[in-house]
């Protein structure tokens, strides 16, 4: 199976602080990865490294074969999509009108929809089950709700490669096994998805394969439910921040 | 759902709201038009517009060369001022942002200062030295406060929105610093009085001309921005990823925001709430996708000014109001009163 997405020797520092030591990653059509890791262990700043918002100090990272830094703006957000942690939007936008915003890598200048981009937002809105209050305001949503609505923002965008910043944080542990169910399923459409989530208890029910962001190590990869029992995830949660007492990865 | 529900949800027919307004506002213009210290009637106003000249020659001078360019400038000053502060809302991300808070009504003080100051006789195309010292003082600070906000900073709206507060500051002080040391007549303190209270001139044609043709310019290069402008609704990491350019953006939403808010500095001075109050009541009728709210601020601020102005030239008759402290009794309450009905938002 090609890649779609691929890390190759991916580093990169926040000014004097390293953040990510030599990534590598290869994700194919179809595939949901969960990646796992502390709070703090840089797995936002790979989803942005991925997503092309942040340039790595060194490595290379292909989408779909070709160097991220190589397309065009435009180009990157019609093949990969990132839903950030918090989506804090001060107007009172319905959630029609979220979902239709993230067609706009498809639109011209003034973001008329054509046909395809109507039903690519219906498919979006039925596949996360958010039809029901697309006339609804985003923000008057519960938390459930609105992380539905981040997920239909991501798939409306048709990416290629969908990554996913803690899109179950802050529910409750039923929302929490519905939402990944959700995610799941949603690779079944043929999109990569690159989830980052804290729910371990949840994580090998719905995610075959994981890869592991520990602080100061290299990324590492693996089957989810290995990946859970490792000495290297015990150590990635349980050292000391300093870093103290590492043991070698997977 | 009824019309107040659907005002409830923000979701009044955006065509219908803007329909109501384009009717609307050509009525209170023909209203003001009949309306001051002497009445001109409405058969009359219709007939010369029309190109019959019915009216007695007094009452066609007072109609041609005072009364009609005065209310078309309150006009083109009201939408100007609709559309920065929905330009300047969306930019800041905050409902409470308006044309002059970017530091460019400071900006626009000091030029005034030093013209009326300096070169009180000084004109430029039929412009008074003061409208375009004003507006070359709004323009430069603008750039100003966007240059300190990219270099040393994160550039974020946040940045943008410091950094104008910090020049206004300071160019307020020395506006007034310059006022102080003035050995001007009472001559130039009247004329800085009447700027800074929003009193709204007379221009002559070609100058309401030019003015007309940036409104026109400022009203295109919004529209072409209303899609990228609700893009940043979500947040600079959200609109990244949908592959907006950022600065630029952020660059041209400026550019154009202060061409407008100059344009409408230089006919009238300092008239604030407009920008405020104008998108922030059609963001709550019609909801906030900014092409939609484009026309309806346009109108809606034309509307607000023109029925502004009739009051300030009717109140207390034969003498007049300045626009800019009617509309600080009226944005005053209007504020108050959203704070207590949602003060959720504003916290």
């Amino acid at each position: 199976m090609s890649a779609v997405l691929e890390l190759q020797d991916v580093c990169f520092a926040w000014k004097d602080r390293k953040v990510i030591h030599g990534a590598n990653l290869s994700m194919g059509k179809g595939e949901a990865l969960a990646l796992l890791g502390p709070n703090g262990s840089g797995k936002t700043t790979l989803l942005k490294l991925a997503a092309g918002m942040l340039q790595p100090q060194s490595g290379t990272i292909l989408l779909d074969g070709q160097p991220l830094e190589a397309l065009q703006r435009w180009q990157r957000a019609r093949k990969i999509a990132m839903v950030p942690q918090r989506l804090q939007v001060p107007f009172a936008f319905t959630v029609q009108q979220v979902v239709e915003q993230a067609r706009t890598p498809h639109t011209g200048l003034l973001g008329r929809l054509t046909e395809t981009d109507r039903v690519a937002i219906e498919r979006a809105l039925e596949l996360t089950d958010t039809a029901q209050f697309r006339h609804r305001i985003l923000r008057e949503l519960s938390g459930g709700e609105q992380q539905r609505v981040k997920l239909a923002l991501g798939l409306a965008q048709s990416p290629e490669v969908l990554l996913l910043d803690e899109p179950a944080q802050s529910l409750d542990v039923g929302w929490q096994r519905s939402l990944l169910s959700m995610i799941a399923n949603l690779a079944q459409e043929g999109v990569a998805i690159l989830a980052a989530v804290h729910e371990l208890h949840l994580v090998a029910e719905f995610f075959p394969s994981s890869v592991l962001l520990a602080a100061g190590e290299p990324l590492c990869g693996g089957v989810t439910q290995e990946l859970l029992e490792s000495q290297a995830l015990h150590d990635a949660f349980y050292r000391a921040p300093q870093g103290v007492g590492r043991t070698q990865a997977l | 759902m009824n019309l107040r529900q659907r005002i409830a949800a923000h979701s009044a027919n955006p065509g219908a709201v803007t329909a109501v307004l384009a009717v609307m506002l050509p009525l209170c213009i023909f209203l003001s038009l009949a309306l001051g210290p002497v009445p001109i009637p409405l058969s009359g106003i219709v007939s010369e517009l029309a190109g019959r000249h019915t009216l007695e020659p007094t009452l066609h001078v007072i109609l041609f060369s005072l009364r009609l360019p005065h209310i078309l400038a309150t006009a083109v000053i009201g939408a100007a001022l609709g559309v920065a502060g929905m330009l300047f809302q969306g930019l800041f991300r905050n409902p409470l942002a308006d044309p002059y808070v970017i530091g460019s009504s400071s900006g626009s003080l000091v030029g005034a200062a030093i013209a009326i100051f300096w070169f009180p006789a000084a004109t430029f195309y039929g412009f008074a030295s003061s409208a375009l010292f004003a507006f070359l003082g709004a323009a430069l600070t603008i750039g100003l406060v966007y240059l300190i906000a990219q270099s040393g900073t994160d550039g974020s709206s946040n940045s943008l929105l410091l950094a104008g507060f910090a020049i206004g500051t300071m160019l307020t002080g020395a506006a007034y610093l310059l006022e102080t040391f003035s050995s001007d007549s009472s001559a130039g303190l009247r004329a800085m009085s009447a700027w800074l209270h929003g009193t709204i001139a007379t221009p002559a044609w070609p100058q309401l001309g030019v003015i007309v043709a940036m409104l026109g310019v400022g009203v295109f290069l919004s529209w072409l921005l209303t899609h990228r402008l609700n893009a940043l609704a979500f947040g600079d990491e959200y609109a990244a990823q949908l592959g907006i350019p950022l600065e630029r953006t952020r660059a041209a939403v400026i550019v154009v925001g202060a061409l407008l808010t100059a344009a409408a500095v230089s006919l009238g001075g300092i008239i604030g709430f407009v920008g405020l109050i104008v998108p922030h009541v059609m963001r709550m009728l019609m909801g906030p996708d900014n092409r939609s709210l484009l026309p309806a601020c346009a109108l809606g601020g034309a509307m607000l000014v023109v029925v502004a102005d009739i009051f300030a030239r009717t109140l207390i008759a034969p003498s007049e109001l300045p626009v800019g402290i009617l509309m600080a009794f009226l944005g005053g309450p209007f504020f108050l009163f959203l704070l207590r009905r949602r003060p959720e938002v504003y916290a």
